[in-house]
């Protein structure tokens, strides 16, 4: 068992509405987030000691800025001891929050503010956006010259994952289906409207069989979380989110080299996770599970155990997964319908959990939510993290 | 227009001259670890089944099977609109290592997943060929 299991927590959360705001700043989505998470800490900022600023992906002289402490200046944070970035992409979420743990458990740090802002919507060209990520951990010498990028990756892990288990275009499409039901409820998101299978399968091919309803969104967004001990959380809300376990792997850099790349490293991360929780998926009462494209949505669900290898994409389509279904999962509507911010996508996955483990979150509440599952993965897939989160230490 | 749009040339690491030197060349060549016997690719600096520096260039079969493809239709990276429809194939060689490759000389609605394939050589400038596959035939 870690020994971070039960002795820190997640107090307080903060969050923008994500999509397309060109008069709103990137700093501004920052800064804003940062003060809703002191609030719901109820928490005075000068009590920050310790700033971990996520990458920003949109302009590489803003986060210039942020690894040179921007926060601390546009806050006006008196009691900073230090700051530092921690970036991993989309599994950033995982990272900042074991990076946040350790440093509170240690006794380096008391009240750590995760922060995490991008502009990708408004702040990039639609070609600009698609040309940046064409780069973005994708190998310079062995597969940039042959025209990869997001969406040929996930045509690439769709057709081997499809050939292998029979799933359908259709009840991959359904993933899309499952989480625009949550972010129906979600006023955070970029997508409210309601979405149908025949709608995604209609919408237009970008990289076989990817469609691009299957697609995630760029968009602007900021979302914060405070982390301390276990015990200052209990004095400070009454809604403390404790850490109860995690599991990682990390299995290539370039996708080409990942050994199989319809399971990557999820099984051995969640089983990791589970023993260290001391707890099993049928306990988890929510899954927010990330999914930039449905794919690695239905691998996760599968890997972690939820359902059986192959089942995943019938379990979305059924819908079992939406509100009111036996397992909720990506109850904020994941990158696909509240946006994908950069390396926030997981950030606001992780939010959304504390979220809904602190009966904070409106018309899509799980009832009674006591344990949660948040996974995150950055760059092309190269990790599988896995974290556990409770109302209580089982 | 797209089309001024350079073809992004391979950023040579070091280790992997031979390699862009035999492909000029027409050979296709690959890395074997002489403590472990492994076959490695992309080129390393070590071994990274082993940890080696003993790692030899060999001449290699070029044929192999794929992995899994997709047929890049819309919303190419800018370089590489002209192209479309191209195919972005990962490539299981019969060495035992993959790597990313596109598919050529065919039609891509008739490739499938374990279908066999052979290397060929695309010549981007006097410095780079690359290394694509056709269906074996």
């Amino acid at each position: 068992m870690s020994d971070l299991r039960g002795n820190i927590a997640i107090a307080g959360i903060g969050e923008v509405p994500t999509g397309r705001y060109p008069d709103r700043d990137c700093i501004e989505s920052a800064v804003q987030s940062a003060y809703l998470a002191l609030e719901d800490a109820g928490l005075d900022k000068d009590e920050i000691d310790f700033v971990i600023p996520c990458g920003t992906v949109y302009q590489s002289a803003y986060n210039s800025d942020l690894i040179c402490s921007r926060i601390i200046g546009e806050m006006g944070l008196k009691n900073v001891t230090s700051n530092a970035q921690v970036f991993s992409g989309g599994a950033s979420s995982a990272t900042m929050l074991k990076v946040a743990g350790s440093l509170v458990y240690s006794g380096i740090a008391k009240h750590v503010l995760c922060v995490h802002s991008d502009k990708l919507g408004t702040g990039l060209s639609g070609q600009a956006g698609i040309d940046l990520f064409a780069y973005a951990g994708i190998h310079r010498e062995w597969e940039v010259p042959f025209g990869q990028h997001y969406s040929s990756i996930a045509g690439l892990v769709m057709n081997r994952y499809m050939y292998e288990t029979g799933t359908t275009e259709e009840q991959i499409a359904a993933v899309q289906v499952s989480n625009r039901k949550w972010a129906e409820l979600n006023p955070n998101a970029m997508f409210r409207k309601p979405l149908t299978v025949e709608e995604v399968m209609a919408s237009k091919m970008l990289s076989t069989p990817l469609h691009a309803k299957m697609s995630n969104m760029l968009a602007d967004g900021g979302a914060s979380f405070i982390v301390t001990d276990a015990s200052r959380a209990r004095e400070l809300t009454s809604t403390p989110v404790y850490f109860l376990g995690e599991g990682a792997r990390v299995t290539h850099f370039s996708l080409s080299q990942e050994a199989d790349i319809t399971r990557f490293g999820y099984a051995d991360a969640a089983r990791d996770a589970f023993e260290r929780a001391g707890l099993s998926p049928k306990d988890i009462d929510v899954a927010e599970i990330y999914d930039s494209y449905p794919i690695f949505q239905i691998i996760a669900l599968e890997e972690l155990g939820f359902v059986e290898r192959g089942a995943g994409g019938a379990y979305y389509l059924d819908g079992k997964t939406w509100p009111g279904g036996e397992l909720p999962v990506t109850t904020n509507g994941g990158m696909s319908s509240q946006g994908h911010t950069g390396g926030g996508g997981g950030v606001a996955l992780l939010v959304e959990a504390a979220r809904q483990l602190m009966g904070k979150a409106g018309e899509r509440q799980v009832a009674d939510a006591r344990f949660a599952v948040v996974t995150a993965t950055g760059g092309t897939y190269v990790d599988a993290q896995v974290e556990i989160l409770g109302t209580e230490i089982p | 227009m797209s089309d001024t749009v350079q073809k992004p040339l391979p950023e040579m690491s070091q280790v992997a001259k031979p390699f862009w030197e035999a492909a000029r060349e027409g050979r296709f060549i690959l890395q074997k670890c002489a403590a472990c016997g492994k076959h490695v690719f992309f080129p390393r600096i070590r071994c990274p089944h082993c940890s080696s520096d003993q790692l030899d260039w060999v001449d290699a079969s070029g044929r192999g099977t794929v992995y899994s493809y997709t047929v890049v239709v819309n919303n190419a990276p800018s370089a590489f609109i002209n192209d479309m429809p191209y195919v972005v194939a990962i490539i299981q060689l019969d060495e035992g290592v993959r790597l990313l490759s596109n598919i050529v000389d065919c039609d891509p609605a008739e490739i499938r997943c374990e279908m066999p394939v052979e290397v060929i050589f695309e010549k981007l400038d006097e410095q780079f060929s690359l290394p694509k596959f056709k269906p074996l035939t």
